[in-house]
Parts: structure tokens; C-alpha cells; sequence
């Protein structure tokens, strides 16, 4: 319990850290740079059950991009956060999983390469079980999970492109899945696999002006 | 004793028979091959025929499914394996496992490089590799007994005998080994134990001057302690039991020569390889594997003296095989196929400098499209000292009965489905109509009757023999391969399981050059080695890395186009291959050799899941291995032997799950010697 409580404090400070720096930046820069948020948690495993399945909290780590902050599970029910991360599963906020104006698609290309928003992109909503706006499962939207290793590696030139909550527009690149940002080596033994995985290194922008353009 | 002018005359060890399916003087040859003859066998102390095919140039060992050779870049599935001329089966996944092939009774192996089916048929896509037993021993009889590290046992008797027209050899071969467990603290044995048996029973008889009837039976008993742990999803399942692998072959052979310019041989050829694993995991689960192929081939070659500088070979076959497996729909139905075959060869010399070859092949096949495989080659001895050789021809692989009856659903890894393409539309049919597909996709559309695989292959070589105690060889090769079957999704279950099946949709392509030499440097001492450099790709990847639509991470996780420059080709293929061999033998019979391989780092696993092997994926390290060995064979009949495989003991658990540590062995042997 300490020791999540202690994660979370350094995620904090960090977002706080990236914060004040992206607002010096927006001042005095006119186009937008990615902030970097690093090993958010995103129901990690917590140990291996009797039957030899790993067992986690199953609870959704809820993000607010607007904000670059984590909003509590407790305003899970509002338009506070835009997205919500459950090990490899994505959700925005409208459709199935919020009241919000949310949205998505996995847009194939570079982050710094997509400027604008094409006119013509379809914005999904998530209809659980069924469909996600950010599809779930191995090769289907931001991953690939290989069974031989039982690694998740994000595909690299997967850009998500969201739509808030409260309707406006930015683009996450995932970069890794384990914590310290570094995909395990092949050889790590189970335990390694299972106890570092689901923490998130991601970099996004959000467009504050509601514009498609970045 | 006397010899039948038809029958093969091993004068030296320069005639070859695989090349053009007649006996050929080596220096007469117009398209690449490798010779190893017994002594080689013998001095470098290999047992199994992947002992000795590892140290060759342009071979590459894989693991997986058994020790399968690569050759020029090609997989295992695209070279024939031959034992005097006649296919071996009984292939896992594409791979023919060759530690089941004995070498105590082996005269010779011929290894024929480039695409050969214009002579054999499928399979003969990058090269065609023969075994060639001794048929004309006149030692009565040999033993050989050897011991090693993992209590690993090889005993071998040889037996012969010979009378005006009749000649018997029998071959008997046991061997044992404990296995080796080469990562610390496992349960499982990298090398199971595992016990072999093989006999190999050759008649001859000489019925006149012109005809002889040659009968010949192989077979292997094989016995494996399987002691296996999977872990999938952080769950680990050990298992253990038996794998019995019974592979029997049968050859009648009956050749006549009608005249000096004319000659017949009829073959017939049966068999058969079965092999059963029985396992039962530790909570109690049973898992139980068969696979049993039979294969019959009747087949008449005539060869055919038109004029003095005009030779031509005519021949026709046919052939039945069968699988049964229980990875098809039912393990009691017999999957067949039959093919019937005719192919034919001209030889033609316009001067004496030049050979030009012609030849083609064509099999109808039942059960998926025929193939038409044609063969263009020539020699150019330019003077005595340089030669240059051409060849063009094209090679096809039939789509074996995996790719069409494979009926296989994984329970212990999510339930995926894999379908051969025969059964996966009425697979899916049913199983839509029971309303367990939740998705197909446009793969599923494309579903058609599967073609072969074809090759063109291209070979220049370039010998040099500036004296009879130098040869220079440097060759240049390409293969561009078509209609490659992959294993594509057709879809999903409704619990989200993928449906696999195969299409013929990949386009790849092998190229390289070798480099050969032989240095006898006094009449004890000699030196030989070579070089080889393979550069393979897949063509629709290269399309889409230059079409910018395949990307990468930089060192900051951020993702980047990938470029040509970090592209890596196939994987499990290394880019540069070399052997250094060192050669010491005395009249007295005393021999000595050491052995340096050297394999440069190889792709094994797309860690970056962007589908392409980059610099970005994960690779085996190159390594050098050292092998080393010294005997002596003494007049009166006995030998000793004594060997170090592996000197610097190099591990790589992982990867090269075949290469234990440094071992050892002695071996002695005992011959009556022939009195003339």
C-alpha cells in the first residue's frame, strides 16, 4: 500500500514537473510540444493466486489529458478524464465507458507527422464488449503481444488520436509497457514479466483550442 | 572380385551421380557440388549426419523440429534428402530431422546446390542433399565402438560379403546418449535421452554380364524421454512419457544394359516413417501425437548414348503417399496424394571444352497443381587451370499435407485454430453454422487451391586449379522464390481465438557468393576453408519499407520510418558463414585435424512487432566453434580415435539448443583387413 502510494507521488511530481515546463514552452513557442508522462500504473499485477493466475486490483487508471493529471477512481462517473487504462485495454470517455464527448482512432503514420486531423477520420466510441474506439487484442490496435515471450510491445508509427471529454482533440504516442520505460528482455525470468509490465511511457499533445491541428 | 561395367566405379572419389542422375566425373560437373567422402566422415569423428553437414560451406543447421539443414539461405523444407537416390519422409513442420541418418556404413555424401527439380521433383528448390551407402566393400567385416560426454554410446558393425555374383553387406548401428541439460536449474533436458537403432541391408546380385538385381532395406528405431515444460502466460506445465519413431525404406532395384549405348534401371521404393508421442503432464492430462507417412514410388530411368558427344536420360514414375496425423480431422483417414512424373536430360559437348545440359521435368499431382520445372546449364573449361560454370533452372515445392489438412486447435495456448487450406472453408462452414465465428476477414476470401512454391535459381562458378595442390572456387547464386505459402488469420472465434490457414502470398528472394579453397601444403599437412555471404529479404516487406509505411523506435522510444539499412532479411539466416580446416595425415596411418566454424548473429524473434526483422529485433550472437581430433589406423586392422567437440565451449542455451559444451569421445575400431 506504501509502496503505491510512494508511485503515485512520483507520478505526480513528474506530471507537475512536465507541467510548469510545457506552459514556460507554451508561452513562449508558438507550436506544441509532447509531453512525456512515464511508468503510470495501470492495474499492475500484485502477486500470483493459488491456482498460478496473476491476480491485480481491476481497477482503471482514469487520465486526464487536459489536466495531464490522474483523476480519482471516485470521479470515474464524469467528464473529468479522457482516458482510462486497464493493462492493455484503452477506453475514452463516451459511448459504453463515459458521459463525455470522447472518442478515438489508431491513426497508422508518425507522431510529428500527423499535423491535422484529416477531415475525413472516423471518430469510434467504445460499444463494450464488442468494439472499442482504441481496439483491444494483440496486433488490433497499439501492440502486440507475442505468446512465445509473453511480452506486449507497442507498435511503433501508431499515433491515437482522442477526443477529450469535453470534445477537444490530441494524439498519444505509446512508447513502452514496462516500468522504467524498457521492454523486458526475452530471457527475464515470469515473475519479472508479470510484476513490471503495465506501467505506460506514452507522449501526447493536446490541442487546448478545440482545432484539429497541432 | 569382378566388377560390373554398369555399376558405379568409385574411381577416387570424383564421380558424382546426384548432379545430372548419371555417374559424372566431379571436374566434369556443370553445376555446383560438395563432395565428403568416408575419410572426412571418419576423421573429423561425426556420427550422426548433422555432425558433418554442419562443418560444410553454404550449410546452416536450424533447431526446432529436429536438426534441419538450411541451404543458401533456403529453409529446410526446400531441400530433398535423399539415401541412394531415394527420398527420405517423414517431415515436422517442414523439417526432417537428421540425426535419424547413421554414417558408419556412408561412402559418400553429394551435395547438389541450386534449385535441382528438374531431376527430382519437389522439394529439390535450393539443392538436393544424397547419401550414398558403400555397395562394393570387399572388408568382410568392422567394428567400431565409441564413448563420449553424456554418456553418449555408438556401436557399429559392418559386415560383407562377396562371391562372383552375389554381394551382401549388413550394417547395424546403436547409439545412446543421457541428454544434456545445458540451462542451469532445469527440469527439462535441452537434449533428451535418447536411444537409435539402425540397420541397413544391401544384396546385390549379378544376374549376367548385363543385368543385376540390387535389394536394399533401412530401417531406425528411435526412442526419446521427453521431459518438456511449456510456459505460456506465466504457467508453467511439465509433461513427460515417450516419443517412438519407426522409419523403414525399401528399394528393389533392377538394372539392364542392353547395349554400350543403352541402359535401363527400374526402381521400386517403399516407406514408411511413423512416430507416436505419448506424454502425460504432471497434474495427470494426457497428450498423445501421431504422424504416419507412407510414401511408394515406382520409377524407370533409361539412359540413352545418341552419338559420341550426345548422351540423354529418359524417365517416368509414379508415385502414392499418405499421411495420417492427429493433427488432421481424423487420425484414422489416410490423407493421399499420387503423383505421376516423367523428366528428361540432354547432354550435349559441340568441343570438348564445353558441356551444355537441357533437362525438364513435369508432375501432374492430384491433389494441387502440376509443376513444370526446366534446367539450363553449362561448363567452360577455359585452359587447364580455369573452369566456369552456369546454370539457370527453377524449383517448385508441392504443398506438403500440413498446408492442406492440418486441422489443429491449441487448447493450452488460447484456443487458436490452425486449418490446411483443403479443410479451413468447410472448417469455417461448420462452425459459423454453430455460430462460433465472430469475425472473418478478407484472407478468408482469397482461400484458394494452394499452388506450389517455385524458384528460379541462378549459379556462376568460377574454379581455379593452378596445380594439382590448389583449387580456388568463387561462385555467385540468387534464388527468387514466388507463391511462398504463409499462415495467414482468416478471422476469429466469437471468444476472440484466431483462425489460421495458408495462402500462397510471399515473395523472397536468397543471393550470395562463396569462396572455396583447398591448399595441400606438403604431402602431410593441408589446409582448407571457405567463405559465405547470404543476403535474403522478403520482396513485399522491402516494398513497404521503401513505400515509408514500416516503422521503428529511435533510442528514445519515439517511432521512426525503418530503413533499408535496418533491415535484416529472413530470419534465422546468417550473413556471413565461414570454415577453417586443418588437415595432418601420415602414411602410417596417423591423423590429426582441427576445425573452426564460424557463424555470424542471426534474427530469431520480431521484438518490435512492427512484422519486418530489423536491427531493432532481437538476434543470436555470432560465434566461432572449435572441433578438434586425432587417431591413428594402425595395418593390422585397428584403429583409435580420440576427439574434442566444442574446445572453447561456447553456449547459447537459447538459441542453439543443439550445440552442447565442450564434449568428448573415443572411439576404437577393429577391420579384418581383405586379403587380394
Amino acid at each position: 500500500m506504501l509502496t503505491t502510494i510512494k508511485k503515485m507521488a512520483t507520478i505526480v511530481i513528474t506530471s507537475i514537473s512536465i507541467i510548469g515546463c510545457t506552459k514556460n514552452q507554451d508561452t513562449i513557442l508558438a507550436p506544441l510540444t509532447a509531453t512525456v508522462v512515464k511508468d503510470l500504473a495501470a492495474d499492475t499485477v500484485l502477486g500470483i493466486a493459488s491456482n498460478g493466475m496473476p491476480y491485480s486490483a481491476g481497477k482503471y487508471t482514469f487520465y486526464s489529458l487536459e489536466k495531464n493529471a490522474i483523476v480519482p477512481n471516485t470521479d470515474s462517473a464524469s467528464t473529468k478524464w479522457d482516458i482510462a487504462l486497464y493493462s492493455t485495454k484503452i477506453l475514452t470517455n463516451a459511448g459504453t465507458s463515459g458521459t463525455g464527448m470522447g472518442g478515438a482512432f489508431v491513426y497508422t503514420g508518425l507522431f510529428d507527422d500527423l499535423k491535422t486531423i484529416p477531415t475525413d477520420s472516423v471518430f469510434k466510441t467504445d460499444n463494450a464488449p464488442a468494439s472499442y474506439a482504441v481496439p483491444y487484442g494483440s496486433g488490433k490496435g497499439w501492440y502486440t503481444y507475442d505468446q512465445a515471450t509473453s511480452l506486449v510491445t507497442p507498435l511503433a508509427g501508431r499515433v491515437l488520436v482522442i477526443r477529450t471529454a469535453s470534445g477537444k482533440y490530441a494524439k498519444i504516442e505509446i512508447m513502452n509497457y514496462y516500468k522504467g520505460g524498457v521492454t523486458l528482455p526475452l530471457t527475464a525470468s515470469a515473475a519479472d514479466k508479470l510484476s513490471k509490465q503495465r506501467y505506460y511511457t506514452f507522449r501526447f499533445i493536446f490541442q487546448s483550442n478545440g482545432s484539429k491541428t497541432f | 572380385m569382378k566388377v560390373l561395367k554398369d555399376t558405379i566405379q568409385w574411381q577416387g572419389d570424383s564421380v558424382v551421380v546426384t548432379a545430372t542422375r548419371s555417374e559424372r566425373k566431379l571436374s566434369n560437373l556443370t553445376v555446383p557440388v560438395t563432395i565428403i567422402n568416408a575419410k572426412t566422415i571418419q576423421q573429423t569423428g561425426s556420427l550422426r549426419l548433422t555432425d558433418i553437414l554442419k562443418e560444410q560451406p553454404g550449410l546452416t543447421m536450424t533447431s526446432g523440429f529436429g536438426a534441419g539443414v538450411q541451404l543458401q539461405g533456403l529453409n529446410p523444407d526446400y531441400t530433398t534428402i535423399l539415401i541412394n537416390g531415394e527420398p527420405l519422409v517423414g517431415r515436422t513442420a517442414g523439417v526432417l530431422d537428421l540425426n535419424r541418418i547413421a554414417l558408419g556404413n556412408v561412402k559418400k555424401i553429394e551435395i547438389v546446390k541450386g534449385p535441382s527439380s528438374s531431376l527430382y521433383g519437389s522439394e529439390a528448390m535450393a539443392g538436393v542433399i544424397n547419401i550414398i551407402t558403400d555397395q562394393n566393400t570387399t572388408i568382410p567385416i568392422q567394428f567400431s565402438a565409441r564413448y563420449g560426454t553424456y554418456q553418449t554410446k555408438d556401436l557399429s558393425v559392418d559386415h560383407a560379403l562377396n562371391s562372383k555374383s552375389f554381394f551382401y553387406q549388413g550394417f547395424y548401428n546403436y547409439y545412446n546418449t543421457d541428454g544434456y541439460s545445458i540451462r542451469p536449474n532445469s527440469l527439462s533436458r535441452v537434449t533428451t535421452p535418447i536411444t537409435r537403432f539402425t540397420t541397413h541391408q544391401q544384396f546385390k546380385y549379378h544376374i549376367n554380364d548385363n543385368t543385376n538385381l540390387l535389394l536394399a532395406i533401412r530401417y531406425t528405431k528411435e526412442q526419446i524421454q521427453n521431459d518438456i515444460s511449456v510456459s505460456n502466460g506465466g504457467v508453467t506445465i511439465h509433461s513427460n512419457g515417450t516419443e517412438n519413431i519407426n522409419d523403414y525404406n525399401v528399394t528393389a532395384t533392377l538394372n539392364h544394359r542392353f547395349s554400350s549405348q543403352l541402359k535401363t534401371s527400374f526402381r521400386s521404393y517403399l516407406t514408411q516413417y511413423d512416430s507416436k508421442q505419448d506424454l502425460l503432464t504432471l497434474s495427470g492430462g494426457s497428450y498423445i501425437d501421431l504422424l504416419n507417412h507412407l510414401f511408394h514410388r515406382i520409377e524407370n530411368q533409361t539412359d540413352w548414348v545418341v552419338q559420341k558427344n550426345l548422351t540423354a536420360i529418359f524417365g517416368a514414375g509414379s508415385v502414392i503417399e499418405g499421411v495420417k496425423s492427429s493433427r488432421y480431422d481424423s487420425e484414422q483417414l489416410r490423407k493421399t496424394n499420387n503423383i505421376q512424373y516423367a523428366f528428361t536430360q540432354w547432354e550435349w559437348l559441340p568441343i570438348k571444352k564445353m558441356t551444355f545440359i537441357v533437362g525438364a521435368r513435369f508432375d501432374q499431382n492430384a491433389a494441387f497443381a502440376s509443376a513444370f520445372s526446366p534446367k539450363f546449364s553449362m561448363l567452360y573449361k577455359i585452359n587447364t587451370i580455369h573452369k566456369l560454370k552456369m546454370s539457370i533452372g527453377q524449383g517448385f515445392k508441392a504443398p506438403d499435407f500440413r498446408q492442406l489438412y492440418l486441422n489443429f486447435t491449441n487448447a493450452a495456448a488460447g484456443g487458436y485454430s490452425v486449418f490446411g487450406s483443403a479443410q479451413a472453408q468447410k472448417a469455417i462452414t461448420d462452425l459459423n453454422g454453430l455460430g462460433q465465428i465472430g469475425i472473418l476477414y478478407d484472407n478468408y476470401y482469397q482461400l484458394k487451391i494452394l499452388q506450389p512454391e517455385y524458384s528460379t535459381g541462378v549459379h556462376l562458378a568460377w574454379d581455379i586449379e593452378p596445380n594439382p595442390s590448389t583449387f580456388l572456387s568463387f561462385q555467385l547464386f540468387r534464388n527468387d522464390i514466388k507463391n511462398l505459402i504463409e499462415v495467414q488469420q482468416l478471422g476469429a472465434y466469437t471468444s476472440g481465438a484466431q483462425i489460421f490457414s495458408y495462402l500462397n502470398i510471399g515473395r523472397a528472394f536468397t543471393t550470395g557468393g562463396e569462396f572455396e579453397f583447398r591448399k595441400q601444403i606438403t604431402n602431410q599437412f593441408s589446409i582448407n576453408g571457405g567463405y559465405q555471404l547470404v543476403i535474403t529479404g522478403d520482396k513485399d516487406q522491402i516494398t513497404q519499407i521503401k513505400a515509408g509505411t514500416v516503422y521503428t523506435r529511435d533510442a528514445n522510444g519515439n517511432s521512426r520510418r525503418l530503413t533499408m539499412s535496418d533491415y535484416v532479411g529472413l530470419p534465422n539466416n546468417s550473413k556471413h558463414k565461414g570454415q577453417l580446416k586443418l588437415n595432418y595425415t601420415k602414411e602410417n596411418g596417423l591423423f590429426a585435424n582441427m576445425r573452426l566454424l564460424y557463424r555470424s548473429r542471426w534474427a530469431v524473434n520480431n521484438t518490435n512487432g512492427n512484422q519486418v526483422f530489423d536491427n531493432g529485433d532481437s538476434f543470436a550472437d555470432g560465434y566461432i566453434s572449435i572441433h578438434a581430433s586425432i587417431g591413428k589406423n594402425y595395418k593390422n586392422g585397428y584403429g583409435v580415435q580420440i576427439g574434442c567437440d566444442n574446445i572453447t565451449n561456447y553456449i547459447d542455451a537459447v538459441h542453439l539448443p543443439n550445440l552442447p559444451g565442450r564434449t568428448f569421445f573415443m572411439t576404437l575400431k577393429y577391420q579384418i583387413n581383405h586379403k587380394k
